[in-house]
């Protein structure tokens, strides 16, 4: 048996590329199984997805620990968390960045294999969902499951939702991706403050979980808490707002998610340490002020 | 606030009982929606409002989830809160009750013991507060209406404290007690007010102060509240037999806690008994005694938490053990004989279950003799049966 931990971003497909690569392998005459964790459902957050693969029937119920290949999506999870967390010692992590595996700096040197899955996507399905690019990349770096089956199972999957050209895109896409993936060994060294989580006994526990704002060791919590919580760092897409154009209308400080849109002099201003690029603002503009530019991160 | 209230003798019905309890418990806020034979308690509540007799909030909702909801959110802003229902209007509140207890909010509300349809009915069975056991609510129930005003006002005291923190459910029979009048007792609202302090929130819903209560919250937090509430249900038995010792010694009525125990002292053997049942029996136990039988009572007050160690410590002394129920778990037994046997596991005695009353069905002197001579009976020769399906046409026993 074989486990994948797959890092996204709420909204990018991570699940869904859990799933077809089940499929992909059960084409292939295996027994595979997928599975997301659900959180707060909220487009930017970081999710994970996990798939399974064995000969024989999985039983086993509960989430991975120990993957074997870590897959992650969007390139900004590296930055805030050690995905490698748990990594097999002989493990993989496949991920999304323009970056050579050499460049990419985690927290051990480990096989690494990257590939450019939101040009990739831009390029061919116009969107930047990188969910089915990065099975391409996969089946490259694993040699696990075949580039066909990969194709089959996004057919499959993804024309029976989208269509049977938009299927036949996805495959493309994968298929791209398969081709342009490179395979190396990424920079060690990185240091990740180990996040902490306020985890109280029952003791701690507020009585009936009535919880105000408290200072914890592990920092804020309740009411008021994810002042701390920079959502800022969610983001790979960054609004920018035409002063010019901006005639003072408010709907996109109406529609933000985030409510990090103030308006000063009238015009709509964007707080970028909690604007998490979901381009909603973008969107509602009646004027088209705002355009969402890709930010590359150094 | 209420008027002043002297101490007075009524003859009263019980569902007027369970009114006047909350009002000489000065509650703050009552919501609650209409339905037999809980009718009068709303009613009678709203003529001390209407009357000046208290300021409660006399708020009326549209369905008893509303009563539950609004008890909730009121209780939560610090208001000490009554309500009442019956049958449909407990099941439709199902979802709000384990909001209550969650919570920690102590709620309390009466509940007249109605069959839950269907068929459509409007008499006494227990079949609607007991599918409730596992909401996190304290359930007792009553014997008589003096019980009934006196367990309001205990309700309070008991929910109240801070090792529980939780609602409580005072049932009462219907129309057995709901609809029929007898002298009750009530004690003057300053006596009251010494016995029950004024409701200390341990957490306030106020704009000034945000807090979140019961918000969406992952599974790293959930078990804990869980067994929070599970050690408050526990810690509740110590609580409950310390407010009944309360009240005897400043109202002179003694409950005895979880449990009273009724000619239990040398008996060989036991019937459990819940409810209004529990004073037909004790007849029937002193006629027995008369005639030589060694037969015992309990009454059983406490639903949840159960008194699980209070029955055992009997039962260890007695050559067989019966249980009354007024409700069926189909494809089991009672609800009472299933945690009765679970309370007396390993011990080696004939525990058997009577089903009585169900529907309404009037349970008579006759009946509970029978019952008797069952545990007569099974302590001489083995039982063949553990549940006895007690003037059920047709079926023997
Ligand atoms: S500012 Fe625009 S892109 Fe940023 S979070 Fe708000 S709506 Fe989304
Ligand atoms: S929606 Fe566009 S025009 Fe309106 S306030 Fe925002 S940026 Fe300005």
């Amino acid at each position: 048996m074989y486990e994948i931990r797959f890092h996204g971003r709420g909204g990018q497909g991570g699940r869904m590329a859990a799933e077809a690569y089940a499929l992909a392998a059960f084409l292939e005459g295996k027994y595979a199984v997928s599975f997301p964790i659900f959180g707060a459902e909220r487009r930017g957050a970081p999710v994970k997805a996990f798939t399974r693969v064995d000969d024989k029937k999985i039983r086993i119920k509960t989430q991975i620990y120990q993957p074997d290949y870590v897959v992650v999506l969007d390139e900004t999870l590296i930055e805030t968390e050690d995905v490698l967390e748990g990594l097999k010692e002989d493990g993989m992590v496949i991920i999304n960045t323009p970056k050579k595996p050499e460049e990419v700096e985690l927290s051990k040197p480990v096989k690494c294999a990257t590939v450019d899955a939101t040009s990739i996507a831009l390029e061919i399905l116009g969107r930047p969902i990188t969910n089915t690019a990065i099975l391409g990349a996969i089946a490259k770096a694993t040699g696990k499951v075949s580039i066909e089956s990969i194709e089959k199972a996004i057919i499959e999957k993804f024309g029976a939702r989208l269509g049977k050209e938009a299927g036949e895109k996805n495959a493309l896409a994968a298929r791209t991706a398969y081709e342009k993936t490179l395979v190396g060994v990424a920079k060690g060294g990185k240091e990740f403050k180990p996040r902490k989580k306020w985890l109280p006994t029952v003791e701690e526990m507020p009585i009936g979980g009535a919880i105000a704002t408290m200072q914890t060791e592990a920092g804020l919590v309740g009411i008021g808490s994810f002042i701390e919580n920079k959502t800022g760092d969610w983001r790979t897409f960054k609004p920018i707002i035409n002063k010019e154009k901006c005639i003072g209308c408010k709907l996109c400080w109406f529609y933000c998610p985030e409510g990090c849109i103030s308006m000063q002099d009238g015009k709509a201003t964007v707080n970028y340490d909690y604007c998490k690029g979901c381009g909603i603002c973008a969107n509602e503009c009646p004027t088209k002020a705002i355009k969402m530019e890709r930010e590359v991160r150094a | 606030m209420i008027e002043k209230l002297p101490a007075k003798k009524m003859v009263i019905t019980g569902d007027y009982a369970a009114a006047y309890g909350a009002l000489l418990c000065d509650v703050d806020v009552v919501a609650a929606y209409p339905i037999t034979p809980q009718t009068l308690i709303v009613e009678e509540f709203s003529t001390f409002v209407n009357d000046g007799i208290t300021d409660a909030e006399f708020i009326m909702v549209e369905s008893e989830h509303s009563a539950m909801s609004a008890c909730i959110a009121a209780q939560a802003a610090g208001a000490r809160t009554f309500t009442a229902t019956s049958s449909q209007g407990l099941a439709l509140m199902h979802e709000m009750l384990f909001v209550a207890s969650a919570l920690r909010l102590p709620v309390v509300m009466a509940v007249v013991n109605r069959t839950l349809a269907a068929p459509i009915g409007i008499w006494c069975e227990h079949n609607d507060s007991m599918p409730e056991r596992d909401s996190g609510w304290i359930q007792m129930s009553c014997e008589d209406n003096q019980e009934v005003l006196d367990m309001i006002i205990m309700a309070y005291k008991i929910g109240e404290n801070k090792d529980v923190l939780l609602p409580v459910m005072p049932c009462l029979d219907a129309f057995i007690l709901s609809h029929t009048v007898e002298p009750v007792e009530a004690p003057s609202s300053d006596e009251v007010a010494e016995f029950l302090p004024k409701y200390e929130p341990q957490a306030i819903l106020d704009p000034d102060k945000p807090m979140a209560i019961g918000t969406f919250t992952p599974p790293e937090y959930i078990q804990e509240l869980r067994y929070q509430t599970h050690v408050a249900m526990e810690k509740a038995k110590d609580v409950i037999k310390k407010v009944t010792k309360e009240f005897a010694s400043k109202f002179g009525r003694d409950y005895h806690g979880l449990i009273e125990e009724y000619r239990c002292d040398d008996a060989d053997v036991v019937l459990m008994t819940i409810g209004t049942v529990t004073g037909t029996a004790r007849e029937v136990v002193d006629e027995l005694r008369q005639k030589g039988k060694k037969v015992g009572l309990i009454k059983l007050r406490f639903y949840r938490p159960f008194p699980a160690e209070e029955i055992r410590k009997i039962a260890e002394n007695v050559e067989a053990f019966g249980v009354y129920d007024r409700a069926i778990s189909y494809g089991s037994g009672g609800p009472l004989f299933i945690e009765t046997r679970h309370a007396l596991y390993g011990l080696d005695l004939p525990v058997l279950n009577f089903l009585a009353g169900l529907g309404g069905r009037d349970v008579v002197k006759g009946d509970v003799e029978k019952m008797y001579e069952i545990l007569l009976k099974a302590k001489e020769e083995k039982p063949k049966e553990e549940i006895y399906w007690i003037g059920t046409r047709g079926v023997e026993i």
